[in-house]
């Protein structure tokens, strides 16, 4: 079984996404930051955000609908761990019914 | 009142040589194309669009609203650029038919509505953003500027009516990491208010546009689109900044 991650790693992981991918200084990085108003990012910036976070945590959400109402930095740490709550469920799942 | 009479006379002035300037530079062009390649002929009629915007912008509203066009770049090279645009009214559009290069605009839905100036705009080749995914925009724009065609932006994608600047949209420097295309940051002030965000009504003041040097592609090739356009605001934000303190 894989290791659960705790939300501040979530939040941790998701801040160096962000450092990573766009070179946002990590001062600017506060959950009420609106991340378009905010920190600037467009529709493609979106796009590579995704991308990113898939990478960094192992999820697929390109086709997840609730991304459209991400608007701040803390609504992107709750989805992730959202997110990574739903994988970790439904790998508990399967693993019940392996056995 | 002196500002309802202006405006009157303006518009009035405005319409007729319109009248005038739209069906004369169209059959010019329309001559030319008879004995020019179609390359030429486009050409010809993107110089003729921006003669009509420099006469509406410059000279029909001389002396009340005065512009001051300055090139930062001793010696401008020939092109095609990628210029870069803060955007504060509905004005700016025109203020770059000082821009002596073969240019189209990139603009959002509403200008390609407008009657008769819409159409030329669609004719010229101008980009409705909005219209056309990403992929398709990125193309067209790649193609325009290998042959030679700059390009005109506001990546703000709206007017901000005020002092203000508003976050920058990447689309463009998506393109000119792509198209390999130097970026020439232009930075306007002083028309906040010609006309104010919502109203046509021109008021008299002083605007200025600053021309500053081109950003080579080696310059940027290694930053990420993101990275790219916040540079790129950054350098019009300080200028701007000292544009307005000047005034």
């Amino acid at each position: 079984m894989k290791q659960e991650i705790t939300e501040k790693k979530i939040i941790a992981m998701t801040n160096q996404v962000f450092e990573e991918s766009f070179e946002i200084e990590t001062e600017r990085l506060q959950p009420k930051m609106n991340i378009f108003e905010d920190l600037g990012l467009d529709s493609l910036d979106i796009v590579d955000l995704i991308v990113a976070i898939q990478q960094k945590f192992d999820v697929k959400i390109r086709n997840d609908e609730r991304v459209r109402d991400i608007r701040t930095l803390e609504d992107v740490y709750r989805f992730i761990i959202i997110l990574k709550k739903e994988v970790a469920l439904s790998e508990t799942k399967r693993e019940q019914q392996k056995v | 009142m002196k500002l309802i009479f202006f405006n009157i006379v303006f518009y009035f002035v405005f319409c007729l040589y319109s009248v005038v300037a739209i069906p004369v530079l169209t059959l010019l062009v329309a001559c030319f194309s008879l004995v020019m390649s179609h390359r030429n002929t486009m050409k010809w009629f993107r110089r003729a669009i921006s003669w009509y915007g420099m006469v509406a912008i410059k000279v029909l509203p001389f002396p009340l609203i005065r512009i001051y066009y300055k090139d930062y770049e001793k010696k401008s090279g020939y092109g095609p650029y990628i210029f870069v645009c803060n955007h504060r009214a509905a004005t700016d559009p025109f203020l770059m038919a000082c821009l002596p290069y073969e240019c189209i605009q990139v603009v959002n839905i509403w200008p390609f509505r407008l009657p008769v100036l819409g159409i030329y705009a669609r004719w010229a080749g101008y980009l409705s953003i909005n219209e056309m995914p990403f992929k398709q925009f990125s193309k067209q724009a790649v193609k325009l500027l290998r042959q030679g065609v700059s390009i005109i932006v506001f990546p703000e994608g709206t007017r901000s009516g005020d002092k203000s600047m508003g976050q920058f949209h990447g689309s463009i420097f998506r393109v000119a990491i792509e198209a390999k295309c130097p970026i020439v940051p232009v930075c306007i002030s002083g028309n906040e208010n010609i006309p104010p965000r919502g109203s046509f009504l021109l008021r008299p003041g002083k605007i200025k546009i600053h021309k500053l040097p081109a950003i080579k592609w080696e310059r940027f090739k290694d930053l990420k689109p993101f990275k790219l356009k916040n540079m790129v605001r950054n350098i019009i934000s300080e200028e701007v900044a000292v544009m307005d303190r000047k005034e």
